[in-house]
């Protein structure tokens, strides 16, 4: 027997079986950063200078002058976004070569993310601003280092649905269809994250 | 979904993308301003985290398409967001802490 | 006889299956493989308590060969650094590798398909994926014994500042926590879809078994409580690994000397997001185990159970409830009184849906034609060991009395009376019960009587004496159980008990084992019945006995009725199966 629902609705919940699994994934993912934050919080109010002043000083010049590395990369996360979700719209007007030039798009914005990301890490380390420095680095490289795991991880299987998960598209291509969309309520995750980030991480200190 | 449905989808997503880029705008420019009361940044967080939470809507709503989900979406969801806020109290229960001692 | 599937290598059939009754026996292969070896950690540990440092007998040899492994100096006795790692490993390996392996990997993954009518999990390769991830986690766990320093040692509660500046161990736990949880997430999720979307034409809601309702709401808290225990773990692994200070406080002196790292950090933030899992971890622990007892109860009184929906409100109360408990598990971190009196109101409310179930499975005795089957035996010594564990937990919620009790020996005879003779018993009703299905023979009766009647007596003398030690104030993880101290000289005879009781508890695991093997190796039945104890749920009418492999039924089965339909009023025989017209 098949496992039903993979592509048909069931009736009482109006869900395929994927698009249930995913929600669920994103809620223990919400929990997750969840616990982040909320260490972030407590960690900064009991704190009596933020950031905190450390053997190199205090990051804040460093980290004001990679505003706009950061606002960069929203922006790239945001575009990268669309294109994704347009990736799913080309494959319901079932036109493949749009599906794969906006899923590249897509795929070329987070490595562009992540090249960003190791130029802004590099220039911390650099100046001596470790993890090991002070509890907001210690915070920033772990919030922001999880967040770029999840980001290699979604890099990894966006790769796969480009490449050789696309003969999926010939055989069954409503499932298909919704593998895309189901990666794509990944990816938005991902960047919704992000937006949180951006400005508790760069911009409110 | 019809091809006028798709047409429209697709406007609406651009459109939403145009919102994120200012929110964005606004956030960063928001971010050189003084909010300050009383030597608290409480206003900054307040202003900063309060478009953090319009942009956040706007990707979930549209490209997540959780404005047309359907309601055991919307119950997990709920689920999950009662128990963030609860997770993220803690810092609170701390200061209920130090307040028994006054 | 046509057969259409390609067939499948050794490989491909009995390792890698995505089989969810193959990953199923894999899940509880493993986990019974595991708690055999959690039990014989603390079997050494009850001779160092017994008999203080001296030589441990049998084994003594393999002691001294693993302390001298780790850098600890013992001539065949259980030295105070090994004792604090195998207190730390044996609730480790019981609670993740052990009991919610089997309860939720084991039972849950095989028979809630079966029970649902559904031709397996939703997700099959992703099931596979799960049982792998929770071996590597295992291996990791097993490989940190022989690390120098061994393996964890601060407690399978790993506080901070002791976690973050122990040895090498601590890490390896800290990474196979990631594997368990990462294995965990992947399977909860798995079964919420699959009951939520497979469940058979007329399976409704409130027709499913309470089996089901009980694996559907541990799924939540699973899904829901572990992600802020693995941001605590990376916490502490950047802590290890980087030298950040997430745990460490300003100021820190060890050893007369100032730590050398950032401070800035917070212990009780380690203990908040701990609790925040391992609170609702503990229900996961005892509902699946509630749930089997259910279904044992109703096949074994012929008769429906008492107060099925107070049931289903119960569990899913309990369940949300869970959350909002675990500050009392940290009443003495110096918490003021709005969050103290907060805490154990919410910890007395959540007391109540557990004294539902218990009370409806208590009731569901009442007129009802007792089988005293040996599942059905450990069922009723359940109640009034989990009425036990659930009545010592009430001074320990309060936070006044618990200022006497907290760290003693009464929370450990408390938690232990509800996972042990609480989760253990359950364990052992579902696999005397749904033994004949998986294999189409059934265990030897006298021997699970055996089994049963020294297990009851056995758990008994291991644990009641911890209360009186508790209340007398010897304190938990002590290598010499006490004997340093001078309140405690007075009951330290109960060591010697305890200790004795254990390893009889042992032995009596000797007729369970060799009941398993020997039914194993006999012959199995040309026509093995289907439903040999005339049960009234899918997975016992509707599929033979082992089930059909790809697929479990025949054709897909359609539901009419409720879950316990026994001794239906007019019928002809005292059961009516779930799919009968």
């Amino acid at each position: 027997m098949e496992i039903p629902y993979n592509v048909e609705l069931r009736e009482d919940t109006g869900l395929y079986n994927s698009k249930l699994g995913i929600w669920l994934f994103l809620a223990s993912e919400i929990m997750l950063f969840g616990g982040l934050f909320s260490a972030y919080i407590l960690l900064r109010t009991g704190a009596p200078v933020w950031p905190p002043i450390g053997e190199h000083g205090s990051i804040i010049h460093l980290l004001k002058d990679t505003i706009p590395h950061a606002t960069f990369n929203t922006v790239i996360l945001i575009l990268s976004s669309v294109t994704m979700v347009m990736a799913w719209v080309s494959l319901k007007q079932k036109d493949l070569n749009k599906y794969k030039l906006y899923l590249g798009t897509t795929i070329v914005c987070a490595i562009i993310f992540l090249v960003v990301k190791y130029f802004e890490y590099s220039h911390k380390i650099h100046e001596g601003f470790v993890p090991a420095h002070d509890t907001y680095m210690a915070l920033y490289f772990t919030l922001t280092g999880l967040h770029g795991l999840h980001i290699i991880g979604g890099i990894i299987v966006l790769a796969y649905l480009w490449g050789p998960g696309i003969s999926m598209w010939n055989s069954e291509p409503e499932r298909f269809t919704n593998r895309i969309e189901v990666a794509g309520l990944y990816w938005h995750f991902v960047d919704l994250v992000w937006i949180f980030l951006f400005p508790i991480l760069y911009l409110l200190n | 979904m019809s091809n006028k449905d798709i047409a429209h989808h697709i406007t609406h997503y651009r459109n939403v993308f145009v919102y994120l880029l200012i929110g964005t705008a606004v956030t960063v420019a928001a971010s050189y301003l003084e909010f300050n009361v009383k030597d608290s940044i409480a206003g900054a967080v307040f202003v900063g985290l309060t478009i953090a939470t319009i942009k956040g809507y706007l990707v979930a709503a549209n490209f997540m398409h959780l404005n047309s989900e359907k309601k055991m979406i919307y119950w997990i969801l709920m689920l999950t967001i009662f128990f963030l806020v609860l997770l993220l109290s803690i810092p609170l229960l701390w200061d209920l802490n130090n307040l028994a001692y006054n | 006889m046509s057969d259409s599937h390609h067939e499948e290598s050794f490989w491909r059939k009995y390792i890698f299956s995505t089989d969810h009754k193959i990953i199923g026996l894999q899940y509880g292969i493993t986990a019974l493989i595991f708690l055999f070896f959690g039990f014989s950690l603390m079997m050494v540990m009850r001779w160092q308590l017994a008999y203080p440092d001296t030589a441990v007998p049998i084994v003594g040899g393999l002691v001294k060969w693993l302390a001298d492994l780790n850098g600890f100096a013992s001539d065949g006795n259980l030295p105070a650094d090994l004792y604090n790692v195998f207190g730390a490993m044996h609730g480790t390996i019981m609670i993740f590798l052990g009991v919610v392996p089997i309860i939720v990997g084991a039972f849950g993954n095989y028979l809630v398909p079966l029970q649902i009518g559904a031709p397996d999990m939703a997700f099959p390769k992703l099931n596979m994926a799960s049982y792998w991830v929770y071996f590597v986690g295992g291996v990791i766990m097993l490989i940190s014994f022989f690390l120098p320093g061994g393996a964890a040692n601060s407690g399978w509660t790993s506080y901070p500042p002791l976690s973050d500046i122990a040895t090498t161990g601590q890490t390896y736990w800290l990474i196979g926590m990631v594997f368990l949880i990462t294995s965990s997430l992947l399977g909860s999720m798995n079964i919420i879809v699959t009951i939520v979307q497979l469940r058979a034409e007329g399976m409704t809601w409130m027709r499913l078994p309470f089996f089901v309702w009980s694996q559907l709401v541990t799924s939540f808290l699973l899904v829901l409580a572990f992600p802020p225990l693995e941001a605590a773990g990376i916490f502490q692994l950047m802590d290890r690994v980087f030298g950040t200070s997430f745990f460490l406080p300003s100021g820190l002196v060890i050893g007369g000397e100032a730590l050398k790292v950032s401070g800035g950090g917070s212990p009780l933030l380690w203990q908040h997001l701990f609790w925040f899992l391992a609170h609702p971890e503990v229900y996961v622990l005892i509902l699946p185990g509630m749930g089997i007892l259910a279904e044992v109860i109703a096949n074994n009184t012929r008769k429906p159970i008492w107060g099925y929906k107070s049931l289903v409100y119960s569990a899913t109360f309990l369940g949300f409830m869970s959350f909002l408990v675990w500050a009392h598990h940290m009443f003495l971190t110096g918490m003021g009184q709005g969050m103290s009196v907060f805490f154990q109101t919410t910890t007395m409310i959540i007391s109540v849906p557990s004294v539902i179930i218990l009370t409806c499975f208590m009731l569901s005795l009442w007129g009802g034609s007792i089988r005293f089957t040996t599942p059905m035996l450990f069922a009723l010594g359940w109640m009034p060991m989990f009425g036990i564990g659930g009545l010592t937990g009430l001074p320990l919620g309060l936070s006044t009395p618990d200022i006497h009790l907290h760290d003693t020996y009464y929370v450990i005879g408390h938690f232990h009376y509800v996972v042990a003779p609480g989760t253990i018993f359950a364990i052992f009703a579902g696999i005397y019960y749904w033994f004949p299905k998986m294999t189409g023979k059934m265990l030897n009766e006298t021997l699970g009587k055996i089994h049963f009647y020294f297990s009851f007596i056995f758990m008994n003398g291991i644990f009641w004496p911890m209360l009186i030690q508790g209340l007398a104030g010897v304190s938990r993880r002590l290598s010499d159980g006490g004997a340093s101290y001078a309140h405690a000289q007075e009951f330290l005879h109960w060591n010697v008990v305890m200790s004795y009781s254990a390893w009889l508890l042992a032995i009596a695991q000797i007729p369970f084992i060799y009941n398993l093997i020997k039914t194993l190796l006999a012959d199995k039945d040309s026509n093995p019945d289907p439903n040999p104890w005339n049960a009234t749920t899918v997975e016992w009418t509707d599929t033979t006995s082992p089930p059909l492999g790809h697929g479990n039924f025949e054709k897909a089965p359609v539901v009419h009725r409720g879950p316990y339909e026994y001794s239906v009023p007019g019928e002809s025989t005292d059961f009516t199966p779930q799919t009968q017209n």
